[in-house]
């Protein structure tokens, strides 16, 4: 009988032992793929052709980037991060357009759309209401990115495009920033390049997606009624903190350089800035 | 350096400048045409040429060539003299308007100024706005070129800091080009 229950010990403790290995083994599995940047939605996805030629590209980038949803078309093999090209074209309507985008005011999100492309139509919709203004940044201009004329038809862009953003129509701006399929999108920072790059299934997505990209990226949006948002390398480096104490201090009628700053911290009554502690 | 071209205007310019050279089209013409994207700006109604010394205004409409060329963003819906963007500005920002007349007009007195101008530092101010903006300056004036009669209009973001960004607008006045019809 003794000998059956310390056999069953050793069992269960050998048991035990496997099963803590193979916890140990499964972490050390996700922590990899969490180092590679492939999430749960991407194992999710793994199953389908899409999904493998996201979550193996995901690989390559750290910063910026908007993900692909499945059904939509991932980027093409090089990336267009950090790069910043003017865009140059017509209008439907002939005239010359030119997007100064090198050290440019604000943030530029280049929607690059075609007129044929059935995912594209609710973007054009978008542009044409107040949807539009939902994207991120007060100073954020949208500019929708077709193919010249020699490729689009001018009259059908025309028929789609909306007097609330810029259209222009320039195929060198899809070479410039390798655009790999349409709808496509670039956030461009005017000293910084692309900061974000990606495509959607629809603008309120595509909304979003820049939201993270640009806090990724580490740009402050101001676009809440005023009031600051806070990007996460903000909190994390206690940007906020800091100007949180500095609009108090102001507020108390204490400046950069004034002799309260250098007072010591538990002075006598009576004492000045001068005292003893002070002097120290 | 980039330069952008159309209807016989080219325009050479500084890296990060936006440009605009469009043409508006007859109004008796296509309904779809960029007619609907001009802004409207006040008073606007004939496209017979301003008074010499007036502030610019009445264009809007016209089916002739309008430039716009600035060194910030523009916003896609402006009216022939900036309404729309001006108000953008910022201290450092400039906007220029060349906006196109009949062919008839630069031989009146008016357009008689030939070539393309330049602007002094006293040539700019205040009252020269379509619309007074606190703390910005206007200028305008009138040439001919190549047979074609043309109205300049510049405005400053800063009336006080307006000697840098004088320089830099006729450097790119040095630049523009304009071909015959």
């Amino acid at each position: 009988m003794t000998a059956a229950i310390v056999a069953l010990g050793v069992v269960v403790g050998l048991l035990g032992v496997l099963v803590v290995g193979l916890l140990r083994s499964h972490a050390d599995v996700l922590r990899a793929l969490h180092d590679l940047g492939i999430g749960e939605d991407d194992l999710a996805a793994a199953g389908t052709a899409e999904g493998r030629r996201t979550a193996g590209r995901r690989t390559t980038r750290t910063t910026g980037e908007i993900r692909m949803v499945p059904g939509v078309a991932a980027p093409g093999a090089s990336s267009s991060l950090g790069r910043l090209v003017d865009v140059s074209g017509v209008d439907p309507h002939g005239g010359a357009v030119h997007i100064g985008l090198e050290g440019s005011r604000g943030l530029t999100l280049l929607a690059f759309l075609s007129a044929g492309c059935s995912t594209c139509r609710d973007f054009w919709r978008a542009f044409g209401t107040d949807e539009v203004e939902q994207v991120p940044g007060r100073d954020t201009r949208v500019v929708v990115v077709t193919r010249g004329p020699e490729e689009e038809s001018p009259s059908e862009v025309a028929a789609l495009a909306s007097d609330r953003v810029t259209t222009v129509m320039s195929s060198a701006a899809w070479d410039d920033y390798d655009v790999p399929v349409s709808p496509y999108f670039l956030l461009i920072d005017g000293s910084r390049g692309v900061v974000g790059e990606g495509a959607g299934g629809s603008w309120a997505q595509v909304v979003d997606l820049l939201r993270k990209a640009a806090a990724d990226a580490g740009l402050v949006l101001d676009d809440e009624g005023g009031r600051p948002r806070f990007t996460r390398r903000d909190l994390l480096v206690g940007r906020d903190r800091e100007l949180r104490a500095d609009r108090e201090l102001a507020a108390a009628g204490i400046e950069p350089g004034s002799p309260e700053l250098y007072a010591p911290l538990h002075a006598a009554p009576g004492d000045g800035a001068d005292g003893e502690d002070g002097a120290r | 350096m980039t330069d952008v071209s159309s209807y016989g205007i080219t325009a050479r310019l500084p890296r990060g400048w936006d440009a605009r050279i469009a043409k508006r089209p007859d109004p008796a013409g296509d309904p779809a045409g960029p007619s609907t994207r001009a802004a409207p700006e006040e008073g606007i109604s004939t496209r017979s040429a301003p008074a010499e010394g007036d502030p610019p205004g009445p264009l809007a409409g016209t089916e002739h060539p309008v430039a716009h060329l600035a060194n910030f963003p523009l916003p896609p819906v402006r009216g022939d003299y900036g309404s729309g963007a001006v108000e953008l500005m910022r201290a450092d920002d400039i906007f220029v308007a060349l906006v196109e007349f009949e062919p008839e007009a630069a031989s009146t007195p008016l357009f008689s100024h030939r070539g393309i101008p330049r602007f002094g530092v006293n040539d700019f101010s205040p009252h020269t706005m379509q619309r007074t903006i606190a703390g910005m300056c206007g200028a305008q004036a009138f040439f001919n070129r190549n047979g074609r009669a043309f109205c300049l209009y510049v405005v400053l973001g800063s009336h006080a800091l307006r000697a840098p960004l004088v320089a830099q607008v006729n450097a790119l006045l040095a630049g523009l080009e304009i071909d015959p019809l």
